[in-house]
């Protein structure tokens, strides 16, 4: 199973800094992910316009990484050694 | 006219007397206000020949034909001399209230030069400008000294130098409304070396605006994209601009302990999550803010606003501290005696090195909390070794006979982010006209956060083009003034737009980026003018040379060369990095060069 990393306000919503997901792809964790914490789909997932998960697809800003690389293929391989940190969208400097 | 008040006042220091005479409304049409009105009069008045810490320097402040208006952010001002930790042209912009304040008072620009013969302060209340003995100031921190002169944020105003600035540090920063700065590049140790403490802004002159009716809508749709976009409504106020020491952490792109890694295994401890969660009290915003990133944060012995996320990782990743009560605290000193905490935290860390290895005799050592505040207050009175730090770290290391060990650009010391997880960043900063800065661009955006599209950070080939957009256009967002977090919310096209409303003048989204490009070929060439070479425009040998051996940038060095000869071809530069006769006609600076 892959480790999750959440940060931000995504650990207060899902009430965790960090869980384990199985799942062949980043996206089928997250999917994954957000069947375990619901909470987490708001912050997450783009609502379909019938008002259920939208398929999978990530909010604009959320930033996933896949060992410490930012991604934006959800289709990418994941194995259980890999680590998976999802920010919400966030800026500064 | 509208926007702009007309006016610029100058003061004579040495003289004791000031002048006040119209604004060229040709150059404030090329060069709109802020940073590019700034280095346009700079360009003028102080040549190469001119020390950056003698009487012959001047002291720049400007802010912009939105400034005051009420526009979202209109709150800036901007400094603008010869750097005299770089040699370069220096711009340094603040927020906070003092810059809405100076536009009142019924001027565009204030230019002081000269050398008091005692320390002064000056007052300008409408128009009216008196010169007062500041005797019994000199010597005052800056909280103290700011709560005298009677800081009232809507209605006076207060600028001023602490202790770093008087004692002429070269990292020394100017401070307004008490804990904003104009940090970068030692402003403060110009005003110092002009016996100059502090500058007390009253007034009452609301800049006029040309369309009222599109202005008002303008700002009506600005306050609702700021609203709809999750950067400026949530992720800013919610958690400031600590929340990305995680992030850079997790991408192995946080310079830690001088660079001598890329992960810090204490970013957590001093993460903005830590931070919100156990120091927030409250957030504050600056004038016409509705994005309020700004923190009040709390610890035993400090109350006050910060630490920004450059300031946690300079005294913290950067000397390898994961006390992050210690950092508040820290930051809070660095205010109160007026220093620039990214140079301060930096050259601490160049000191622990140095240190470490044996090059210098100190008890300095990476992971030391207890002596940041020591070190500190030695570097703003200039005692024991902190006479030596208070000179930045590239005069510290070559001192020491490790030029390498500055972390530093042109002698300004880099933010974060370091470059080799990063190509972008790296070359941002290698050409930064002002020395190793991550205000001239937002390369982060790109390369890591997605803003407004993920970029590949390790390719190299074609960043240079997005090197050169964001450098022009913070160039005009930086000359507008208005702050740099409005633009996640708010596109260029918009700014064009609203100052088109403001002035009368119509500047169309193209018009203002070719702003943003004048300003940066002018800062380019008053570098050049000045002795600055290609050779400047590079890295520490650290970051060209020796790869991260664990981590996700584990592996990689910046590779600026072919990036930087990338760079000039498409600025239109020659291959020694001077613009060409037919770039510098394009952007109407042919005739400064030619004299003409």
């Amino acid at each position: 199973m892959a480790l999750i990393k959440l940060f931000a306000n995504l650990r207060k919503i899902a009430g965790t800094k960090e869980t384990s997901i199985m799942g062949a792809s980043v996206g089928a964790v997250v999917s994954g992910l957000v069947k375990r914490y619901p909470a987490l789909e708001a912050s997450l997932l783009v609502r379909s316009p019938g008002g259920l998960p939208g398929n999978g697809q990530i909010r604009s800003h959320v930033i996933i990484t896949l060992n410490g690389n930012p991604i934006t293929d959800l289709n990418l391989v994941v194995t259980e050694e890999d680590q998976i940190a999802i920010f919400p969208p966030m800026a500064g400097g | 006219m509208n926007g702009w008040n007309g006016k610029i006042l100058e003061i004579d220091l040495t003289t004791q007397t000031h002048k006040e005479y119209p604004l060229d409304m040709e150059m404030a049409k090329q060069f709109i206000g802020g940073r590019g009105l700034g280095a346009r009069l700079l360009w003028d008045l102080v040549g190469p020949e001119v020390d950056p810490l003698s009487p012959e320097n001047v002291l720049i402040f400007t802010n912009g034909p939105l400034t005051a208006t009420g526009y979202q952010t209109s709150n800036r001002f901007s400094v603008t001399t010869k750097s005299p930790l770089t040699g370069t042209v220096l711009d340094a912009n603040s927020g906070g209230f003092w810059g809405m304040q100076f536009k009142k008072t019924g001027y565009d620009v204030l230019i002081v030069r000269g050398k008091s013969p005692k320390p002064v302060w000056i007052e300008i209340k409408d128009s009216v400008v008196a010169i007062n003995d500041a005797s019994e100031l000199w010597g005052m921190r800056v909280y103290a000294i700011t709560e005298k002169l009677g800081q009232n944020n809507n209605k006076r105003n207060v600028l001023c130098i602490g202790p770093a600035g008087e004692n002429l540090s070269r990292i020394a920063a100017i401070m307004n409304d008490r804990e904003r700065a104009a940090a970068r590049g030692g402003p403060g140790a110009v005003m110092g070396s002009k016996n100059l403490k502090a500058i007390v802004v009253e007034g009452s002159t609301r800049p006029e605006v040309d369309d009222k009716e599109r202005y008002k809508f303008l700002m009506y749709e600005t306050k609702k994209l700021l609203a709809a976009s999750p950067l400026t409504s949530q992720a800013l106020p919610e958690f400031g601009t600590v929340v990305l020491m995680n992030i850079m952490n997790n991408i192995g792109a946080l310079a830690t302990r001088n660079h001598q890694q890329t992960q810090f295994e204490g970013a957590e401890a001093i993460s903005g999550e830590e931070l919100t969660e156990k120091y927030l009290v409250k957030n504050a915003s600056c004038w016409a803010c509705p994005i309020g990133c700004t923190r009040i944060s709390k610890t035993e012995k400090v109350e006050g606003e910060g630490p920004e996320f450059e300031t946690t990782w300079a005294f913290g990743a950067q000397c390898g501290v994961d006390d992050l009560p210690a950092i508040i605290e820290v930051n809070s000193l660095c205010n109160d005696l007026g220093l620039d905490t990214i140079s301060a935290g930096s050259t601490i860390a160049c000191a622990m090195e140095l240190s470490e290895k044996g090059y210098l005799d100190s008890d300095l050592r990476f992971g030391r909390a207890d002596m940041l505040a020591g070190c500190v207050e030695d570097m703003a009175y200039r005692r024991d070794l902190g006479a030596e730090l208070a000179d930045g770290s590239l005069r510290l290391a070559t001192k020491y006979g490790h030029p390498e060990l500055s972390m530093s650009t042109k002698g300004l010391e880099f933010p974060a982010y370091d470059p080799r997880g990063l190509q972008g960043q790296g070359l941002l900063y290698a050409t930064s006209n002002r020395g190793g800065c991550h205000m001239r661009g937002n390369m982060i955006g790109l390369e890591v956060l997605g803003l407004p599209k993920l970029i590949d950070r390790f390719q190299v080939q074609g960043k240079s083009a997005f090197v050169i957009l964001h450098q022009n256009s913070n160039a005009a967002i930086d000359s507008l003034v208005v702050c740099k977090f409005t633009n996640m919310g708010v596109a260029d096209e918009y700014f064009a737009r609203v100052l088109g409303a403001v002035t009368g003048i119509p500047y169309a989204t193209g018009e203002l980026i070719k702003v943003g490009e004048r300003v940066w070929n002018l800062e380019r060439l008053y570098n050049n003018r000045e002795g600055f070479t290609p050779k400047d425009d590079s890295l520490p040998p650290r970051l060209l040379t020796e790869a991260p051996t664990d981590g996700p940038s584990k592996g990689w060095v910046s590779h600026l060369e072919p990036m930087l000869k990338e760079y000039y071809r498409t600025r239109g530069w020659d291959e020694n990095g001077v613009p060409t006769p037919k770039k510098l006609a394009d952007l109407g600076l042919n005739k400064l060069v030619s004299g003409g």
